[in-house]
């Protein structure tokens, strides 16, 4: 049974406890999650982590995750323990760039309070940070240090107000002196660093955690964080993916993947094309007609199915944002931070386990998930919720004709699964699968946010087909 | 025979210009006061007519370097918040000062450190009260009062610590001094604007 939140917040250390009254009366605006975060505009913000009622929630949460640990252990143990993770959530009250991500577990466990919050980390494959806003003076010598020249030199011209808030970082519109119009998206200096460094120090903190038994795999997400972190805070990498993935669409797709301009962009900044359009949510917000949302929709599964089939690369992220809707009825796509690649073996195997999937034969999805998921014959369970999953996510593709997404007992039963697995843990096998799963989750959660109805078997099938994948032994059922 | 003080200005800029050039080129260690001398085409010990020290030359390059920057800070129009205005000014400091960072830090020792304030009869002296004029004057401009004494000494330290760190800053393309520099501007503007009760 799950404590209640109010306790579990009392026993928070170190941080001026919220009156209870007040834990109650923020709880119904936890379920409202926006998608945009603010612009950063202000000084900086020395604020704490867990100034929020929702950052309390996922802390309390950690913290008393962590402390069972230690149930078992003799008293002294207990105490040492105790002292280090006050520590660690002293340290991170400190990262106040981790408001919004502490805000975000903060507001899942209390949507789902039976979810433990490692699994709950399992899904954070991107973690958002908030860096501090810059103003113009920084801004300026970033560019200089980092393009050799100030952007009043360098740009046509250069807003020194944000237009956006990026992770690590914030967007800028400007012109170059050719004419085009670009995003300039700017790092804050070394801050990918100083994120690390924090996470190291939290790390140590959690050392007499180290004997327990879920030691090795908290040591696993901080060392998976890192190389996230790492991959995320290198501009260089994003606008590889970003080309990579522009060169695969043609005007006929109407879809845009915004031109990197390579020579005004580094590891720390990234200039491209700026697309103007409006996010998706805000687009839904309109009203637009059955036909119009169909072809969104349309437009953003292509793409995924494209960067997927003839990219393989997986866009994981699709959250809204990621997402615009332009004036003349193109689509956007932004943000290509984090990406699985599929290679290799990886890949091989996807191909493997894709087609039997798409057939609708529960006998053939069977036998893939389990050697995908490394599934054992006697894990049972297991195999069947992951085959729900399974059908649930591809049932509008084997299917085929046009789906509706709209159907909201549907939408629920898969969140149902979705969690069920997490809290279960059964998403755990290969290093990628939690990725993958959310990333079904995620264009299944988009098609219900369109309402979409179309027919995603023929487009999927499209998309194989273009990559020259022979499939002509591929049967659907009837 | 007599030296006229237009010829002791022209001799002084000469070394001071042939110091510069031969830091940059064989860097600071490598040379010394003979080699200045030599290229500046005056007898060593000449030299010390117008410097202690190799330090003292340093000092004088880094006194120009701030005092231009200054000068170009006060013709750009700031205009910025109060964190904006004083960033700008220490940046453009630092993008001066830039090619003395590998040996700047005899000058901080000398010259700059907290630890010299009980020495302010120096020639050192006029290094420190000019920036923190500036920097007064930036804040009247933000309708702060006065900064109290105790306050500039707070940032004092907190300025050179700035440049110390820069000194010795391996990250890349010293981003982490524009961090450290981001920071505690905000820390000190946060104080005074507390301080003046001036909510923001
Ligand atoms: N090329 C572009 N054209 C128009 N807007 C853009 C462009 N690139 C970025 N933006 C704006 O900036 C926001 C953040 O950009 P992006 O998603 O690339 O940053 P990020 O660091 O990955 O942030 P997050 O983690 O929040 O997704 C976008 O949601 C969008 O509003």
């Amino acid at each position: 049974m799950a404590p209640q939140l109010a306790e579990l917040i009392a026993a928070l250390p170190e941080t001026d406890a919220a009156a209870p009254a007040a834990v109650h009366a923020g709880l119904p605006d936890l379920l409202s999650r926006s998608s945009q975060r603010p612009i950063p505009i202000g000084r900086f913000q020395r604020l704490s982590a867990l100034g929020t009622l929702q950052a309390k929630i996922g802390a309390a949460y950690l913290f008393h995750w962590l402390r069972g640990w230690f149930k078992s252990a003799d008293e002294n143990k207990r105490l040492l323990a105790e002292a280090h993770w006050k520590t660690a959530v002293r340290v991170l009250d400190s990262m106040s760039y981790l408001r919004g991500a502490v805000m975000k577990i903060g507001q899942t466990l209390a949507n789902f309070p039976d979810i433990a919050p490692r699994e709950f980390i399992e899904t954070l494959d991107r973690l958002h940070f908030d860096a501090p806003p810059m103003h113009w003076s920084l801004l300026r010598e970033m560019v200089h240090n980092e393009l050799g020249d100030d952007p009043e030199n360098l740009f046509e011209s250069f807003e020194k107000q944000a237009f956006a808030a990026a992770s690590l970082g914030q967007v800028h519109r400007a012109r170059l002196k050719t004419g085009e119009e670009v995003a300039v998206k700017i790092q804050y200096p070394g801050i990918a660093r100083a994120i690390e460094s924090d996470f190291r120090n939290l790390f140590l903190f959690m050392m007499p955690a180290r004997l327990s038994r879920d030691w090795e795999n908290t040591k696993d997400q901080l060392e998976d964080l890192q190389r996230r972190l790492a991959q995320e805070a290198d501009y260089v990498l994003e606008a590889d993916n970003q080309r990579k993935a522009r060169a695969l669409f043609r005007d006929e797709d109407g879809i845009v993947v915004p031109r990197v301009f390579p020579q005004y962009s580094t590891s720390r900044i990234l200039t491209m094309e700026r697309l103007e359009g409006t996010h998706l949510r805000e687009y839904v917000a309109r009203n637009p007609s059955q036909a119009e949302r169909n072809e969104v929709a349309l437009k953003l599964l292509t793409s995924w199915y494209r960067m997927m089939y003839a990219g393989r690369m997986h866009y994981i992220d699709m959250h809204p944002g990621n997402y615009l809707v332009l004036e003349d009825g193109r689509l956007g796509l932004l943000d290509f931070g984090f990406i699985i690649s599929l290679e290799g073996e990886e890949w091989e195997l996807f191909r493997k386990v894709d087609r039997p999937l798409t057939t609708g034969r529960r006998e053939d999805r069977i036998a893939v998930l389990k050697e995908w998921n490394e599934i054992r014959d006697d894990e049972t369970d297991r195999l069947r919720l992951i085959d729900e999953f399974g059908a649930w996510c591809w049932m509008a593709r084997y299917r085929g004709g046009v789906y509706g997404f709209d159907d909201e007992a549907e939408f629920r039963h898969g969140i149902d699964l979705f969690t069920e697995m997490l809290r279960k843990r059964y998403s755990r096998g290969r290093p990628n699968t939690p990725a993958m799963a959310r990333g079904h989750f995620a264009w299944r959660a988009l098609m219900y946010l369109l309402k979409a109805k179309v027919d995603i078997r023929s487009l999927a099938e499209r998309e194989v087909k273009a990559t020259g994948w022979d499939r002509s032994d591929y049967a659907p059922s009837p | 025979m007599r030296i006229t003080a237009a010829e002791k200005q022209a001799t002084r800029g000469r070394i001071v210009d042939s110091a510069r050039e031969l830091f940059r080129t064989r860097g600071f260690d490598a040379t010394t006061t003979r080699d200045i001398a030599r290229a500046a085409g005056i007898a060593a010990g000449t030299l010390f007519n117008y410097f202690d020290s190799k330090e003292a030359v340093v000092v004088t390059l880094a006194a120009e370097g701030l005092a231009r920057a200054r000068a170009e800070f006060t013709d750009r129009d700031a205009g910025g918040s109060l964190e904006e205005d004083l960033f700008a000014l220490i940046s453009a400091e630092l993008r001066q000062i830039k090619p003395l960072r590998k040996f700047i830090a005899p000058v901080l020792e000398t010259a700059l450190s907290p630890l010299a304030c009980a020495d302010r009869a120096g020639n050192h002296e006029a290094l420190r009260v000019d920036h923190l004029e500036l920097v007064a004057e930036i804040a009247r401009r933000h309708d702060l009062a006065e900064i109290p004494p105790m306050a500039l000494e707070a940032y004092w330290a907190l300025y050179t610590g700035v440049l110390a760190f820069w000194a010795s800053d391996k990250s890349s393309k010293q981003e982490d001094t524009l961090a450290l520099l981001d920071q505690s501007i905000n820390m000190f503007a946060g104080w005074l604007n507390s301080a003046a009760g001036t909510p923001r």
